[in-house]
């Protein structure tokens, strides 16, 4: 494949599932990945890509307690990250902070600035709003929806408002809207249900099975991006969310994430179960009249699957953008395989 | 010219006057020089007796002469004067020649003067006679003035004589039938009617209009009455006009007859399939006749005519066009075509008009157009109606998938072929009626065609999209079942017409319908086999990928299920093998019935007899090997070592391109419901028993899958996979024994054995 040269690895010891981008360092191209190891002592992995782009290196290496599912880079301090993480038994999650002066000791310990403990079942995530400075969090786990307030220099979070997902279903995961701080979307195994999280309540409910995955355009309001299982991927406009505005046919197994381009527009990376990432390029029309240019577009109809990215020993699980180096994401594969790659050959196709 | 003097005097006179009666001597003289040389010679020796002078003396001279010259010097003058004689005589004989002719011309002239004047007596005579006869004229011309008042009145007794004699005149008329004669004095009498009628001949005039208004009843009479010669009633129409009778009522009346007789003779294909000179056409015959009469009959009408005609003919293509809408075949088309045509020409020959003929194409047009068209909509109905009873499968009594691919696969291909052998039988006709239409036709097939697969093609999107994803849990699971195999056969089908139909069906049209097409070669013909197939093969692909997703899906809901409803952490030792792998098996069962039904096996060679038994071999002694070292080793290294055996191993190529064939189908599925299962064991955290659980229902899935699936090695790797990620998920992966795990095995062999057995007994 094309992509396969271009990637530039790097191994972490154990498998793992999750990778953020550090959107707060302004100054690398910094990403965050944690291992997922039951037995062994996992780790977090602070990883930049050098000046020069063409290698990625260990910036820090923290030890964490337990196995890590999920893991999100806070957007306004590139020393704080959230993780969620399970003893096997038990599922936690806590907000860490990067210890000064890591580089000068010999095991640095991460700075545990508050644990977020009121859950009882599976989380699933824990989302920041990530448009700016916002005190608030989420958590979600399989039946609720917590809003926290968080206090970095008291390092406290205290439960603001709470939401129960609603007996038969089970929530999968989510995502906060970057254009409503008051406005998250959670995924269910057979909708998309949309909080106001100031009255704590419903909105709306998209009609979409498996969810796995669900990401808001960056910059289109109401547009949003949904990863199915079976089904492929989903792009939703929230004004019109009977039918989507587009359908890509996803992976060859599961579709498991879905992200979105901070920068350019329709620009979508999904990976899947299959070991391959796809880089997507949806025609998403003007802002108003999507489904009408759609209903042109057949005429001249494209592939929107710009490239396939197949050099992966493993289904991959985590997936970033760089919001700095818009171009760049980096992936990761369940054996513990970072790749960083460019798509800039297909941005100047545009 | 008496004196000397004078006789001098021309000695001098000067040049001029000398040049001047030289000019004038040598006009009349016959030779110029001779004159001139006579004139030197005299002026040489002039003298006062000039001899050219009229006083010239010759006695004078001759003394003169006598005295002053000598005898030499006289003879020479003598020989001298001699010869200016004889030149003198020819000249006066030149010029009396000369005059001659001017002599000759006048007399005649005067001669030809004497002659008229000889005619203009007897004209003046005759002159003189005819003063002498005027005045007899003017003498008789009072009696004669008498004659003519006579005759005169004469004339006008005679009329009025007529005039009286009219009405028993016509009366006579009318008893022998001579209605012209009696029109022709009818006519006559009538501007004394128009003077006198009201006066004079007040009585007279209302008897003839009596006997008129007979012969007008006769006359109408004899127009309308069909048994009447053409001749007469034509005759007839003409006195009737003659007469300023109101024809054009009696024509717009006649003709509403004629179209209420046309009007009863309605076209009926089914009678032309049946009976070869069918009522219709003596109708037509008949109404042709009436045509020919009324238009010898009204000359001038003949427009309506053609209107009448044009209506004729659309009429029938308007029953034609509906009889077209109810499956006919191309023979039964042609034969209502030819009766139309015949009917035209009969038409064309009674009218003479262009526009029958024109009218008559269009008609055809529009009805072989027609005709393309709605055979190609049949076949698309019978098509979808084939295919829709597999949906309806549970109704009625079981509606086998293989049935309905066979049938809808026969319809395509043999539907498709029919119509272009139809529509050839319509080329071949050689009767002349689609000679101009014959570009056309092959067109609106090409068209057709075209147009028919891509509304085929369509129509199997919507027959897949008609029923997804959240329509399934709608409706029961039966249907969602039926759905599958709709889908698939809809696959098949695709992947046939791509592979089989189009390819045929553009031979024959290659064969048939190549000739000539008036779209131009810039538009290419209208129908473009390759981007046709194209989209059949996406579309099968679609549709195969479809049927794929929707039997992964269903298998996908027993997995989910499977792993969310027990605590894997807090699991009991296991004691059988868990009833979704029942279940698991059954779906594959299910698919694999389907598949047998409608796709085709794999022809090659299998490459179970060879591998088999090696491969297996190898892959338990490798689990083994890799649940004892589990057993032992820490978790660490044993990743490591899957890393090692991947790289070693070539990478296995789980996702490969789907095939038409029953062996690829249910070995896609089997994958990719492997890799779930894998998927889903790495999302959970087991304990030890949790894990053996696992690894039983993985064992016990090996062998009923090494039947049905074709890549064996693919499908002992994804369930080694399914294992290493159970005991990578595993807080404490201590393995089942190998004697235990037989013995459950085949305690569930022989359950399962035993469930069989019995409802059959």
């Amino acid at each position: 494949m094309q992509g396969a040269s271009s990637g530039i690895g790097y191994g972490l010891k154990y498998q793992a599932r999750c990778i953020s981008d550090v959107k707060a360092d302004t100054d690398h191209t910094t990403f965050l990945a944690g291992t997922l190891s039951l037995k062994e002592e996992n780790e977090v992995h602070l990883i930049r890509l050098s000046s020069s782009g063409t290698e990625l290196f260990c910036e820090g290496l923290f030890s964490h307690p337990n196995e890590i599912w999920d893991l999100v880079s806070c957007p306004f301090d590139q020393r704080i990250f959230s993780t969620v993480y399970s003893n096997g038994e038990t599922y936690g999650a806590a907000i860490w902070q990067i210890p000064e002066l890591y580089g000068e000791l010999n095991s640095p310990q991460l700075e545990k600035i508050t644990s977020l403990d009121n859950h009882v079942g599976k989380i699933k995530c824990i989302l920041w709003w990530p448009s700016g400075r916002h005190d608030k969090l989420i958590s979600i786990d399989e039946e609720n929806l917590y809003l926290w307030s968080l206090d970095v220099s008291k390092k406290t979070a205290q439960i603001q408002s709470q939401d129960s997902a609603g007996m038969p279903h089970k929530i999968s995961g989510g995502a906060w809207d970057p254009h409503d701080v008051n406005s998250v979307a959670a995924t269910y195994e057979s909708s998309l249900q949309l909080w106001d999280v100031r009255a704590m309540g419903k909105t709306i409910s998209i009609e979409c099975s498996h969810v796995r995955s669900v990401d808001y355009h960056p910059k289109r309001n109401h547009v949003l991006v949904t990863a199915e299982h079976e089904s492929g991927i989903h792009i939703w406009d929230l004004r019109k969310p009977k039918v989507p505005i587009q359908e890509l046919p996803g992976h060859t197994h599961w579709t498991w994430i879905v992200k979105c381009n901070p920068e350019y527009d329709g620009m979508i990376l999904s990976a899947g179960t299959d070991s391959t990432v796809n880089l997507w390029l949806a025609s998403l029309g003007n802002d108003d009249l999507s489904t009408e240019s759609q209903a042109e577009s057949p005429t001249h109809w494209v592939d929107p699957l710009l490239n396939t990215y197949s050099d992966y020993e493993d289904s991959i699980y985590g997936l970033t953008w760089s919001s700095r180096e818009p171009w760049i994401f980096a992936s990761l594969s369940y054996d513990g395989r970072v790749v960083v790659e460019s798509v800039k050959p297909f941005i100047s196709k545009k | 010219m008496g004196s000397d003097g004078d006789d001098d005097a021309p000695l001098l006179l000067d040049a001029k006057a000398k040049r001047m009666r030289d000019l004038l001597s040598s006009f009349y003289a016959p030779n110029p020089s001779m004159p001139s040389h006579s004139h030197t010679d005299s002026s040489k020796h002039s003298s006062p007796d000039d001899i050219n002078s009229s006083s010239f003396d010759p006695n004078h001279y001759m003394n003169i002469l006598a005295n002053n010259s000598n005898l030499e010097g006289l003879l020479k003058r003598h020989v001298d004067m001699a010869a200016e004689i004889k030149n003198l005589d020819t000249d006066l004989q030149m010029l009396v020649y000369e005059n001659y002719n001017k002599f000759i011309s006048a007399t005649d002239t005067i001669k030809r003067m004497k002659s008229n004047i000889l005619g203009m007596e007897g004209n003046m005579e005759y002159l003189l006679d005819k003063s002498r006869s005027d005045s007899v004229n003017t003498s008789l011309f009072e009696k004669r003035e008498h004659i003519e008042k006579l005759h005169r009145t004469c004339n006008l007794l005679r009329k009025v004589q007529f005039i009286y004699d009219l009405p028993d005149r016509l009366g006579k008329c009318i008893k022998s039938e001579a209605y012209a004669d009696a029109v022709r004095f009818y006519t006559g009498a009538m501007p004394i009617f128009k003077a006198y009628g009201d006066s004079s001949f007040h009585d007279c005039k209302r008897a003839s209009d009596e006997a008129i208004a007979i012969i007008v009843k006769n006359l109408e009479g004899k127009l309308f009455s069909d048994s009447e010669p053409i001749q007469v009633r034509a005759e007839a129409a003409l006195l009737l006009k003659q007469l300023n009778f109101p024809v054009e009522n009696l024509k717009a009346k006649l003709l509403e007859r004629l179209e209420h007789s046309f009007k009863d003779s309605q076209l009926n294909p089914e009678e032309i399939k049946n009976a070869s000179p069918s009522a219709h056409e003596v109708a037509i015959r008949e109404f042709a006749e009436a045509i020919r009469a009324f238009r010898v009959i009204f000359p001038d009408s003949e427009t309506q005519l053609v209107e009448i005609a044009k209506d004729l003919i659309t009429r029938d293509f308007v029953i034609t066009e509906e009889y077209v809408t109810t499956r006919i075949c191309a023979t039964d088309l042609l034969g209502v075509l030819r009766v139309i045509w015949n009917e035209s020409l009969l038409m064309d020959e009674v009218l003479q008009e262009e526009a029958l003929s024109n009218h008559f194409l269009e008609g055809a047009k529009a009805a072989v157009k027609l005709y393309v068209e709605s055979s190609f909509s049949q076949l698309l109905l019978d098509i979808s109606d084939c295919l829709l009873k597999v949906l309806k499968r549970d109704e009625a009594e079981e509606y086998s998938l293989q049935v309905a691919r066979d049938a809808s696969t026969k319809l395509a291909l043999q539907g498709g072929r029919n119509i272009l052998l139809d529509v050839c039988k319509i080329l071949d006709d050689d009767s002349g009626i689609i000679d101009k239409l014959r570009e056309l036709i092959i067109d609106w097939v090409q068209e057709g065609l075209q147009d028919f697969f891509r509304k085929l093609e369509d129509q199997f999107q919507s027959f897949s999209g008609k029923n997804n994803s959240s329509a399934t849990q709608i409706h029961g699971l039966t249907e969602a079942a039926a759905f599958a195999g709709l889908v698939l056969v809809l696959a098949q089908l695709s992947a046939f017409i791509e592979q089989t139909a189009i390819p045929k069906i553009n031979d024959e049209l290659a064969v048939s319908f190549s000739a000539g097409s008036d779209r131009g070669y810039e538009y290419g013909p209208a129908f473009i086999p390759g981007d046709i197939s194209r989209k059949f093969r996406s579309a099968g692909e679609k549709f195969l990928q479809q049927y794929i997703n929707i039997r992964t899906q269903r298998i996908s809901l027993l997995q989910k299920k499977r792993f969310a409803t027990p605590k894997w952490v807090k699991h009991k030792e296991p004691r059988e093998v868990h009833m979704f792998v029942d279940l698991f098996l059954q779906e594959l069962k299910v698919i694999g019935n389907e598949v047998k039904q409608v796709l085709p096996q794999d022809t090659r060679k299998h490459r179970r007899s060879n591998a088999s038994s090696a491969s297996s071999k190898s892959n338990s002694f490798r689990e083994e090997k890799l649940l004892l070292r589990s057993n032992t080793q820490r978790a660490r290294s044993q990743l490591l070592e899957t890393h090692l055996a991947k790289l070693f191993k070539q990478k296995v190529e789980i996702f490969t391109k789907v095939e038409y064939t029953q062996e690829s189908v249910v070995t896609t599925i089997v994958k990719l419901c492997l890799k779930s299962l894998q998927e889903f064991v790495r999302l959970q955290t087991f304990n030890r028993s949790g894990f053996q659980q696992i690894q039983l229902d993985i064992q016990f899935l090996r062998s009923p899958l090494r039947e049905i699936v074709e890549d064996e090695a693919v499908m002992d790797f994804l369930l080694d996979e399914v294992i290493v990620a159970a005991t990578e998920r595993c807080l404490d992966p201590i393995p089942l024994e190998a004697p235990i795990l037989d013995k459950l095995i085949q305690a569930k062999l022989a359950k399962s054995s035993d469930q069989n057995t019995s409802p059959s007994s």
